[in-house]
């Protein structure tokens, strides 16, 4: 129609309108008495009026709305139908939930008979061919990544036109409901994340970015294995080769789906997602590996602090928060967050992609460094890690009256051991009463008053309504030194804390203060919600702290006449702290804005309060000290250095005002494999009782049954006092090889299964690995070596000197033995460049043989493990604690690889007698699981060592009936010291 | 919180309104996503008696797509009228790849009415719709463009007069008139009326 004519058509139209039905008739005849098209348009129009009322009305952003609602509607019923239809090969059984990632179930896949997970995309995905393409290229990418820490991709199809992704069956939470909104323990934090970083080291290693880490995305099964999901999302790294990258670049013009906030909208990302993206993400640069590690930053923070790192309420505020804002520190959120870890993650989440880690590889490093010092370390000194340099501090605050006489000369330490717990039980905390008569102290279990003269010991009873195995008594508070007897020796202050949380997890939120009676009865409740640090030795006050170390407050012997001393702002919490001998002033540590320490003094009637800095003079103080009667101040100093522990007392004098140095440090004790806590002494200085911390190695024997796969309950074997580690078999099975320090430096001991004494083999100079050669004459081992190699030794099994062998190369190397009849031992070196393990023959009477075969090894692993097997024909390697295990032949021919279902943090491991399956242990938080694993990868769990915290091993005996283990546990036990 | 940083959202706009296409690819997944949480909304509130305020939505739709308080538009109206006819491609394209899905039988067949709580919205093509605003734009350019900023960009009579440059009243008779035009040509068969 012309635009005169449709100009004609509207105006009629228009005045038509406001007519009825027979005006508007004659009208039109009216008007347009020549032109029947415009009339008849008219007409028409007209009579679609009244029925076009609603059309259109509403904004078609909302029609289109309700048709998204109406498919999703659809969807959900079609998804309800899907159940228990049957797919060629996947049964679906159950719905497991549904989210912006679409819905998933539980099948079964028929032709594998195992349960899977099967994921159905969102809907925009699966109607985008374009983004179908490209998922299921990423989903097929993300199927190559096997790793126990992510989760596994089967498979990806379709059912009834519906892509979806068949996916490992987890149980379990996520990390996001793992966290809740609280701190994970530090343990468990560490063992998850030196987990989740394998996981993103292994995938990283094929290219592949995640891209949406985050704790939503993060399984972690009940076992406390994590699991990285959804990285069928991620997408591929650039390949980064000119070529390829040009031709990339290409597509990317050419997709325009290519920008990265479009990949991750698009693949559903949900709301609050926008919190865990990398700046650099946000500002959709070009992404690398690195976006994942700040991504994982932001999930370590979060652990820690049970916190997100950047808060916003809406997406941009989020945003420019992540690529403005510095978070807060960790450990002004969570001051028991071990300092390192705070520097592990604050290194993680650098804006500048190049100021922060570099690779999964590095943060893996730093967190199995911390994670391996936290579990060599007694929980006490956890408690001091994550008070970190402030309590060096501290120690030297203190003085405000210092006496002026010289200290006497120095006769030999004279030293009794006050307890004598297990590590099953270990002490964890104690007090000597002032008058000396007394040791209270507390063990896993409970309580105890006992006199030290007599050695009688009374259990203190639990309170009424107090549940003893929900409780955690504490007689001190870690850190600071021990004085919470009253003056007159008759009572004295302890904590009770949740026993459910880890000393690194006590504050006053959940504590209690209790006193308690030598007179016997139940202790009676002090105060709720509060930390008791001291009591005064002049005035009987108490010193206790409450709103989570805000506040320093006293009390009276009975909890009468409370007063609040300080208060410090919520970001620096009182951390420990000492009332001087006069009981007049009170020293305390507190965390200062940057998330270090300083310490403070003031007169407890009010005053100034004093900084006593200026001491750093003092290097590597171990422990919250104090002054003697006499003026010196004691202090412990953990001498640098990995394992064993190597803390000793020290004393000096120090200048009251300002802390410098005024004598010469002094050692008073020499002492290796243990620190010291919980110090207190008697009112007349002479006396002072400690915490001893030991990490020890003990040993167990446990019958072997069903080919393996079961034991009986291990028992202790050998029973001694010393670090008695089952290092092998005698090739007769008669006798166990044992690594033991009971002389005070470790030797080679044999000692028979039947006998209750050790008979040395080797006892000057003893390195480590010692093995038994299947003729039956010999034990092989390493000396200590330098950096020309490691000398391989000689020693007859029957008792005589050691010879030297050969040289081994540089580096830890590792020996193995085969049993009768084979006559194989073998030595796997790693080379110069730590890129393989070479393993070679070794002959007992000439040395090393032909080599067998070469092992890769993992650059970015520090460890490696293997095995020969009984038959001498196979190896049992491993390069990373993720495994696989690999077997292999003696010539190097691939066989299998083992991967062990269901388990990570694999560690060392030996072949089962016969050569069928494995020994293997899995470290998971707070213990250690010994394994039988079949060489299918099908893990039988056979014992659960709760004590254990570092290495164990399990070695079968030759005819396979007994099965010797070792495990590295830390016990506690309190130890008095005189004549210092 | 949402995914898009507003300043992104802006900038593709003023990018898309001088021109460069490539915006558009990049705006289309953010409506996306706002459509999906609309759809959410309708889900989980919409009941008998329960009607939502569609302008109020629409509104809404904008403040999230873009900070409103950091856009600095010399030109507001030049800014609706992008988002009108922005919201038109995208809202189309939409359409195009839900109906292609459909097609191909990949969507299980549902009986509608048994299934919807939201109510029933007259089942009208919007591709065919946006064909026949085509058409309309042939005859009369300003009533297809009215169209285009009061039905696909929301905006209101007032706000759509201020974009066109003309009366509140022409707007009104404008949307009136097309309203009915394109109904018409949408029932097809019955052109010539009852």
């Amino acid at each position: 129609m012309e635009p005169e004519r449709w100009r004609r058509v509207r105006e009629l139209f228009h005045s038509a309108l406001n007519l009825t039905g027979d005006q508007r008739a004659a009208f039109l005849r009216e008007k347009c008495p020549d032109d029947d098209e415009v009339r008849k348009e008219v007409e028409s129009l007209l009579s679609h009026e009244s029925s076009a009322a609603g059309f259109i009305e509403s904004p078609a952003f909302d029609i289109v709305a309700q048709l998204v609602a109406k498919d999703d509607a659809n969807e959900q019923n079609a998804d309800q139908n899907l159940v228990g239809r049957i797919s060629p090969r996947f049964r679906l059984l159950d719905k497991l939930g549904s989210g912006g990632m679409g819905v998933v179930y539980k099948a079964e896949d028929t032709k594998l008979r195992r349960s899977v997970a099967l994921k159905f995309l969102p809907p925009e995905l699966s109607r985008d061919p374009q983004a179908l393409e490209r998922f299921q290229r990423e989903a097929y990418a993300a199927s190559a990544l096997n790793h126990p820490n992510i989760c596994t991709v089967y498979d990806v199809d379709e059912a009834d036109g519906q892509p979806f992704i068949a996916m490992e069956l987890l149980e379990g939470q996520t990390l996001e409901r793992r966290i809740g909104a609280q701190p994970l323990p530090t343990a468990e934090l560490l063992e998850l994340a030196v987990q989740i970083s394998d996981g993103l080291k292994a995938a990283h290693a094929r290219g592949i970015i995640h891209r949406d880490i985050k704790p939503s995305n993060i399984f972690v099964t009940p076992r406390g294995q994590p699991k990285i999901l959804d990285f069928g999302l991620a997408k591929l790294e650039e390949p980064e080769t000119p070529d390829q990258q040009q031709s990339i670049s290409e597509q990317q013009l050419a997709d325009p789906e290519w920008h990265p906030n479009l990949i991750l909208t698009r693949t559903g990302m949900a709301i609050g997602t926008a919190g865990y993206m990398s700046p650099e993400q946000i500002r959709g640069e070009e992404l690398d590996v690195r976006t994942d590690l700040f991504s994982f930053g932001l999930v370590l923070y979060e652990m820690a602090t049970g916190q997100h790192a950047f808060k916003g309420e809406t997406g941009p505020e989020l945003q420019n928060a992540i690529i403005e804002d510095m978070p807060s520190p960790v450990r002004h959120l969570n001051p028991t967050v071990p300092a390192k870890l705070e520097n592990i993650i604050d290194f993680a989440i650098k804006k500048d992609r190049d100021a922060r880690y570099q690779s999964a590889a590095e943060i893996r490093a730093d967190l199995a460094a911390l994670k391996r010092a936290q579990e060599l370390s007694s929980p006490i000194r956890r408690w001091l890690l994550a008070l970190g340099t402030l309590v060096v501090l501290l120690v030297v605050g203190a003085s405000l009256w210092l006496a002026k006489r010289q200290p006497p000369a120095l006769p030999e330490l004279k030293l009794r051991q006050l307890t004598v717990n297990s590590f099953e039980n270990r002490v964890t905390s104690g007090a000597i009463s002032p008058d000396g008569r007394y040791l209270a102290y507390a063990d896993i279990n409970g309580m105890y008053i006992k006199v030290i003269q007599t050695g009688e010991t009374r259990m203190v009873p639990v309170p009424s309504g107090l549940n003893s195995k929900s409780v955690q008594w504490e007689i001190g508070s870690g850190g600071s030194p021990a004085a919470i007897w009253f003056p007159d020796s008759t009572r004295f202050v302890a904590n009770a804390h949740p026993a459910a949380q880890g000393p690194a997890l006590w504050g006053t939120e959940d504590t209690n203060i209790w006193v308690v009676s030598i007179f016997g009865g139940a202790p009676q409740k002090l105060r709720d919600k509060a930390v008791a640090y001291a009591v005064s030795p002049v005035d009987s006050l108490i010193a206790f702290t409450t709103n989570k170390g805000r506040e320093l407050w006293l009390m009276g012997p009975s909890g009468e006449q409370a007063r609040k001393i300080l208060e410090t702002p919520p970001a620096s919490p009182i951390l420990g702290m000492l009332l001087t001998p006069d009981g007049r002033r009170i020293v305390y540590g507190q965390e200062d804005e940057a998330g270090g320490g300083k310490v403070l003094s003031r007169n407890l009637e009010g005053g100034p309060e004093v900084a006593l800095s200026a001491l750093s003079d003092l290097k590597n103080v171990d422990d919250f000290s104090f002054w003697l009667p006499d003026g010196r101040f004691l202090y412990s100093v953990r001498e640098p250095g990995d394992i064993p522990d190597k803390c000793n007392f020290w004393t000096t004098r120090l200048d009251p005002r300002t802390g410098q140095l005024i004598d010469k440090p002094k050692r008073l004790s020499d002492w290796t494999g243990s620190c010291m806590s919980y110090v207190s002494a008697t009112a007349e200085g002479k006396r002072v009782v400690f915490l001893k911390g030991v990490g020890h190695i003990t040993s167990y024997l446990a019958d072997v049954q069903a080919n393996g796969r079961r034991i009986l309950k291990p028992r202790h074997f050998p029973l001694s006092e010393s670090s008695d580690g089952v290092a092998d078999w005698s090739a007769d099975g008669k006798n166990v090889i044992l690594a033991s320090n009971r002389t005070g430096n470790f030797g080679i001991y044999k000692q028979a299964l039947n006998e209750e004494t050790a008979q040395p083999l080797v006892t000057n100079g003893y390195g480590r690995n010692p093995r038994a050669t299947p003729d039956g004459n010999w034990i092989l081992y390493l000396g200590a070596g330098d950096s020309a190699g490691e000398p391989v030794m000689r020693a007859p099994i029957r008792g005589g000197p050691s010879q030297l062998l050969f040289t081994a190369r540089p580096g830890k190397s590792l020996i193995s033995c085969a049993r009768p009849p084979s006559e194989m031992c073998a030595i796997a070196e790693p080379n110069e460049d730590r890129k393989q393990v070479i393993i070679s023959t070794v002959d007992p009477l000439k040395g090393r043989g032909p080599e067998l075969l070469r092992f890769p090894l993992d650059p970015n692993e520090n460890w490696w493990f293997w095995d020969l097997s009984p038959d001498g024909a196979r190896v049992a390697a491993t390069r990373s604690p993720a495994g696989p295990i690999y077997i292999l032949s003696v010539r190097g021919e691939s066989i299998r690889e083992i991967k062990v279902n269901g388990w990570s943090n694999l560690q060392e491991f030996s072949w089962a007698a016969d050569g069928r399956g494995l020994f293997l242990v899995a470290g998971v938080p707070g213990k250690h699981v010994l394994l039988h694993v079949d060489l299918q990868g099908n893990a039988r769990v056979l014992w659960e060592n709760a004590g254990a915290s570092g290495e164990t091993l399990a070695l079968p005996s030759p005819d396979g009936r007994y099965l010797a283990i070792q495990s590295w546990v830390t016990n506690g036990n309190l130890w008095m010291m005189e004549n210092f | 919180m949402r995914l898009a940083s507003s300043l992104d959202v802006t900038r593709l706009l003023r990018a898309w309104g001088e021109g460069n296409e490539e915006a558009l690819h990049k705006l289309t997944p953010l409506v996306y996503e706002q459509l999906r949480s609309t759809a959410r909304r309708y889900m989980a509130h919409e009941r008998p008696g329960h009607t939502l305020q569609t302008t109020a939505l629409i509104h809404e739709t904008y403040l999230r797509l873009v900070d409103v308080r950091k856009v600095k538009w010399q030109n507001r109206v030049h800014f609706l009228a992008i988002c009108a006819q922005l919201m038109r491609r995208i809202l189309i394209d939409f359409a195009r790849s839900r109906g292609s899905q459909k097609r191909r039988g990949a969507a299980p067949h549902v009986d509608l009415q048994e299934t919807m709580l939201v109510t029933p919205e007259p089942d009208f093509d919007l591709l065919a719709l946006d064909d026949a605003l085509k058409r309309l734009a042939l005859v009369d350019e300003r009533q297809s463009k009215v169209v285009e900023l009061r039905f696909f960009g929301g905006l209101s009579v007032k706000e759509t007069a201020e974009v066109m440059k003309v009366s509140s009243e022409t707007v009104m008779r404008d949307w009136k008139i097309a309203k009915v035009w394109l109904f018409r040509e949408l029932r097809g068969g019955d052109r010539d009326g009852a």
